[in-house]
């Protein structure tokens, strides 16, 4: 399938995101929600494009409209900055102390925000991708609650969540770097919840929580006599090959 | 933060599980039914409904949090909601607020010391043409105005000890 990106004639697959395709093409649309491992979110709208098909001009979430005949797509009209200006000016206005909304809106030039009530300290957009992390490592420790102008991202009671492995997941995949992650003399701190830290047998760089290698030997099966970091792993597995042959 | 009262008798909470299967679509409903029965959700029966349906906590502490129908924090006896709608707001609900609040001693929000009242806002009870209302448990009173308040709470017992003072 065919479809032209600013321009740019690009190769898509059915059903593929515009999002996707533009990107494989080099082609950059500014995102916060998107990440590679949990796509669909779409929620903060940033990725707004231009896509025009049959004669009719549309705006649409790129990350999530999936490409079904032969469009033309512009990421960057006089339109799509307008709006997007917009979105980063509501975003700044909600969180705007995280460091990729500070650039963004030196980016698009948004001024002091006057009309609405802004808490400085604030970096949460609400995006939703940390609690969908948690949900998909099979945990779910956070969730949002209350709603309205309330409504934040925390565990149960907001007191140090059970249910948490401390495997910072969320921490990582945040846009704006919202969850506080504090590593010091062996302990992770996350959540106000402090975690055991294990060195890896062969680095012996702190790496991992007691509670998540527990997790990953029990719920996966995977067979780890003793905790090894991804680097250690490769180097051990190469080695037991080469005893192999 | 969350205070409640210790020791709940939880074993009406096994009684309402045993009337629903074992399904995550049940959840509000089972929250429903412990928050008539206790007036609230107690911490442990939210433990209970979390084995009972195996999902994580924080699923419930979301719905928990997010609809005003439940609360965390034990109700009065009686919960008068006084709608704050826009018909309710522009014949004066916010009178009788005031006045609610001068005769019990509480906020929107709150509950009164005695327990026996809490006061809340809601945003419409579809009932505008009676504007402004206000509803106590499932009594609806229409067309108020804030003089006719302490006759109607008077009709509840008012609040103890102090109700005469004020
Ligand atoms: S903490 Fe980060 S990932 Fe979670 S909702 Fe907020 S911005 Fe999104
Ligand atoms: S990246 Fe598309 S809506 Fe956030």
């Amino acid at each position: 399938m065919r479809v032209i990106i600013d321009g740019k004639e690009c190769e898509a697959g059915y059903g593929e995101y515009i999002l996707d395709v533009a990107r494989r093409n080099g082609i950059h649309i500014p995102t916060l929600c998107h990440s590679g491992a949990l796509p669909g979110q779409g929620s903060c709208r940033l990725c707004i494009v231009e896509v025009a098909e049959a004669g009719k001009k549309k705006v649409v979430v790129s990350c999530l409209y999936p490409i079904t005949g032969e469009i033309e797509v512009t990421t960057n009209s006089e339109r799509i900055y307008r709006m997007r200006r917009n979105i980063v000016r509501l975003l700044a206005a909600r969180a705007p102390s995280g460091e990729f909304i500070k650039k963004l809106r030196e980016e698009y030039g948004i001024p002091e925000e006057t009309r609405f009530k802004v808490d400085e300290k604030e970096k949460c957009i609400l995006c939703g991708l940390c609690v969908r992390a948690c949900e998909e490592i099979g945990l779910s420790a956070i969730s949002t609650v209350n709603r309205g102008t309330t409504k934040k991202v925390a565990p149960p009671f907001e007191e140090p969540p059970e249910d948490c492995i401390g495997c910072a997941s969320c921490a990582y995949v945040c846009p704006t770097g919202a969850i506080e992650v504090q590593e010091f003399e062996g302990k992770r701190v996350i959540w106000n919840r402090a975690f055991e830290l294990l060195k890896c047998a062969g680095c012996g760089r702190y790496f991992i929580t007691r509670q998540q290698y527990e997790y990953i030997k029990n719920k996966h099966g995977i067979d780890m006599k003793e905790p090894l970091c991804d680097r250690c792993r490769q180097k051990s597995t190469a080695e037991k090959l080469i005893h192999l042959l | 933060m969350i205070q409640e009262k210790r020791g709940e008798d939880l074993s009406q909470v096994k009684s309402i599980l045993d009337r629903y299967p074992r399904e995550r679509r049940f959840l509000l409903a089972i929250l429903q039914d412990i928050q008539k029965t206790y007036n609230y959700l107690p911490r442990e029966a939210l433990n209970e409904v979390r084995d009972y349906l195996g999902i994580p906590l924080s699923s419930l502490y979301s719905m928990a949090t997010f609809y005003k129908a439940l609360s965390l924090k034990p109700k009065g006896t009686y919960v008068i909601k006084v709608c704050d709608g826009t018909a309710c707001h522009i014949r004066g609900s916010m009178d009788l607020i005031d006045e609610i609040r001068k005769l019990l001693s509480v906020s929107p929000g709150e509950v009164t010391k005695d327990g026996r009242f809490s006061l809340e806002t809601v945003n419409c009870v579809g009932s505008c043409a009676l504007a402004p209302v206000m509803v106590i448990n499932d009594k609806y009173y229409g067309n108020l105005k804030p003089a006719m308040v302490k006759e109607i709470l008077a009709g509840y017992g008012g609040i103890r000890g102090d109700w005469d003072t004020k």
